[in-house]
């Protein structure tokens, strides 16, 4: 067994894994509530990207920056998160809102709409180079290893901020009033409505959380591999609904464990499986059929109780 | 009501995984006989005064950042030569081939369908991909159109017998560019252990093929792994190069993603592992990696007027891979000229006119006299140019 690997790939999966979990959020979040796949999240999470590249260049760039390197990072991801989460919460105005009570195939299909409207929107204003972070002039080619565990500090950073970011909306749900009420909602629209529960502002609460949480990500990818363009949001959208489904949609554990299995089992796939970096994707999208036919809810979803 | 609503996302899953595979692999190799030629092959073409050229290049998809370079450069071709002659003007007719995308062939084909029907279009600067050359050279040559590619490599293109007469280009395809690269490895370098990535796509594997069975016929361990140009994250793949690998050669097409790949090495700590690219990755994003990275391009000379000028429009940027590009439009608007004598041509006519190309070497961007074999291709590039990185550039290898 070739340790220095494994622990390679393994590092490798979580940093990735932690990315998928944060778009797979948004997924499921936007699931649980309103049952509407939002296609268009996986630009919000490549928006989400430009917004924190325009904000590292807006305080000086990655090699003069205005102020330190650390409170640098900390403006990229609170500006690039309020940013998506306002984006979103008018997309969600224009775009779903009025297609609320439309069989559910409309706002699907708005979904698609919104998501190659912000792909092209995204090549006409930012057009179609790369754009590189320049991690390493922000904060240098910093290693740290343990044993045979080799990481760099974005990767640590990356996976550390996901945690406290999955944490924090956990306790979010689970105690806050505003989370009761996306709970509620999420289980019956017309009953919280008729507790008296603001369902409008409910719903626009949970795109904001999760497109806040899909700029996050996209700060960490572009610190963690340098470069992002207008197009990433398509495969990571899809490698997010995936991990979202896998996890069981609607669920929150669910999408966190989900986007770590998907980044593991595509790391691994690249490292051991024959020409595994050229099929990681058959491989992945492979393991998330398997999953569906074993346990079609996801890991954690639950069948629901139909009434006839 | 659950377990349907999760079988319905399985089944859209399942769709999107069937969309991405197909799309990243599936390469349509379209069957290329010569068609029987239609009317507008003969069919008389009143040039006037402004002669229209077809542009077939990826202005949006995964590879636009390279599309936008030989967009420039062809822009640059025209607008100059409009600037300089009163009496005939150029325009570009662009249709957008999404190369890379998963629609990639099927919308470099809706392009070629637009140019071979519209009668004012006389000749065809790109495909940019061998694959989209592919895909669309039954339409092409139904229609009568020659058209001359900046960057499709594919050896074959030229040499299988299809496209005689019609495609022309103004590389060196990748049989030139693989001996210089393995000649250089393996007998100045004199590398034994080599690991080859390809970037799945044609114009990148039917490199690396060529290069890894060079590198092995003259006994070097090679090791061979492809990523995906969608991909961004290259740390899983990293992890597989063994630390002793002496060189990685990377033939890929977007600069920024070598960059990307290099920098990504480094944070592995593996950076002292030498890198190579091809003539896709000639960029000084690329170059900046470090002064450890060699690159092959087509031999231009960085100090021509044309560079130059080039560079100063594009703020300082020589967006070298769309070169190729501006000697493809110089080509086609030439013959043009030349078979638009008495105010009217053919397609036929530009055919012709491009296969007797004969512009001089002092008037050519890539350093050499552009004129053609029977095949199409260069008759005079017989090499590719070897760099080496200083830090920030690339800067020609003597000898």
């Amino acid at each position: 067994m070739n340790w220095s690997l494994f622990f390679d790939l393994t590092v490798s999966g979580l940093t990735l894994g932690s990315l998928y979990a944060l778009i797979a959020l948004g997924y499921s979040m936007v699931y649980g509530i309103l049952k509407l796949l939002n296609f268009a999240h996986g630009d919000v999470y490549m928006i989400g990207a430009f917004v924190g590249w325009y904000t590292l260049h807006a305080l000086g760039g990655p090699l003069n920056p205005t102020i330190s390197g650390a409170a640098v990072l900390f403006v990229m991801f609170i500006v690039s998160m309020l940013g998506c989460g306002v984006l979103v919460v008018a997309i969600e105005r224009f775009a779903y809102r009025p297609l609320r009570n439309a069989p559910r195939i409309a706002p699907l299909i708005s979904a698609l709409g919104v998501s190659i409207f912000l792909q092209n929107s995204a090549l006409l204003i930012f057009g179609a180079s790369f754009r590189d972070y320049d991690t390493f002039d922000l904060i240098g080619v910093k290693t740290f290893s343990v044993g045979q565990l080799f990481f760099s500090v974005t990767q640590l950073l990356t996976v550390v901020v996901a945690v406290l970011l999955m944490v924090a909306l956990t306790i979010f749900v689970a105690r806050s009033r505003l989370g009761k009420a996306m709970r509620s909602t999420s289980f019956d629209r017309e009953a919280a409505s008729m507790m008296g529960i603001d369902v409008d502002r409910v719903i626009a609460v949970t795109f904001f959380i999760g497109s806040a949480l899909a700029g996050a990500a996209g700060v960490m990818f572009g610190l963690v591999f340098g470069q992002i363009y207008h197009y990433m949001g398509f495969i990571a959208g899809l490698k997010g609904f995936t991990a979202a489904v896998l996890g069981g949609i609607g669920s929150i554990p669910g999408a966190m464990v989900g986007g770590l299995i998907v980044g593991l089992a595509e790391s691994y796939a690249t490292g051991y499986l024959p020409q595994g970096s050229t099929f990681q994707n058959l491989y992945v999208f492979a393991l998330l059929i398997a999953v569906i036919l074993i346990r079609p809810s996801g890991l954690f979803g639950t069948a629901a109780i139909q009434k006839v | 009501m659950r377990r349907r609503a999760s079988a319905t996302a399985a089944l859209l899953a399942l769709g999107a995984a069937l969309a991405i595979v197909a799309g990243a692999y599936a390469t349509p190799e379209r069957a290329a006989a010569p068609a029987a030629q239609s009317g507008s092959d003969a069919a008389s073409v009143k040039c006037g005064k402004t002669r229209t050229i077809g542009f077939m290049v990826p202005v949006t998809g995964p590879a636009a950042s390279i599309g936008i370079q030989q967009q420039h450069w062809a822009q640059y071709y025209v607008s100059t030569y409009n600037k300089t002659h009163k009496g005939t003007k150029f325009r570009l007719q662009t249709e957008d081939t999404q190369l890379g995308a998963p629609t990639g062939t099927a919308e470099a084909l809706k392009g070629a369908q637009a140019l071979a029907g519209s009668p004012n279009v006389l000749a065809v600067v790109g495909p940019a991909g061998s694959n989209e050359i592919v895909g669309v050279t039954k339409t092409l040559m139904d229609g009568g159109l020659a058209w001359v590619s900046g960057s499709s490599t594919r050896t074959t293109l030229t040499t299988d017998g299809t496209r005689t007469g019609y495609m022309f280009r103004t590389v060196p395809p990748d049989a030139v560019q693989s001996t210089t690269v393995a000649n250089y490895i393996s007998n100045k370098l004199k590398y034994k252990r080599v690991y080859i990535i390809d970037d799945q796509e044609t114009y990148s594997t039917g490199l690396a093929d060529a290069v890894q069975a060079k590198l092995r016929a003259a006994g070097a361990t090679v090791g061979r792994d492809g990523v995906s140009q969608q991909q961004s994250d290259f740390s899983s793949l990293i992890a597989k190069i063994a630390r002793d690998t002496q060189i990685v050669y990377i033939p890929w097409q977007l600069p920024p993603k070598g960059q990307a790949f290099g920098n990504q090495m480094k944070a592995a700590g593996k950076g002292s592992i030498k890198l190579m690219g091809s003539d896709g990755l000639f960029d000084s994003s690329f170059a900046s990696v470090g002064a450890h990275v060699y690159d092959t391009n087509f031999p231009l000379n960085p100090k021509s007027k044309i560079i130059t000028g080039f560079k100063k429009q594009h703020g300082g940027d020589g967006e070298y891979f769309g070169a190729p590009s501006y000697a493809a439009t110089q080509v086609a608007a030439t013959a043009i000229n030349r078979a638009c004598k008495t105010g009217t041509t053919t397609r036929a006519k530009v055919r012709a006119a491009i296969r007797t190309t004969a512009i001089p070497a002092k008037a050519s961007l890539i350093g050499v006299a552009l004129r053609f074999n029977r095949n199409g291709d260069l008759s005079t590039l017989h090499g590719f140019g070897l760099y080496k990185s200083n830090g920030k550039d690339f800067v020609p290898i003597p000898g």
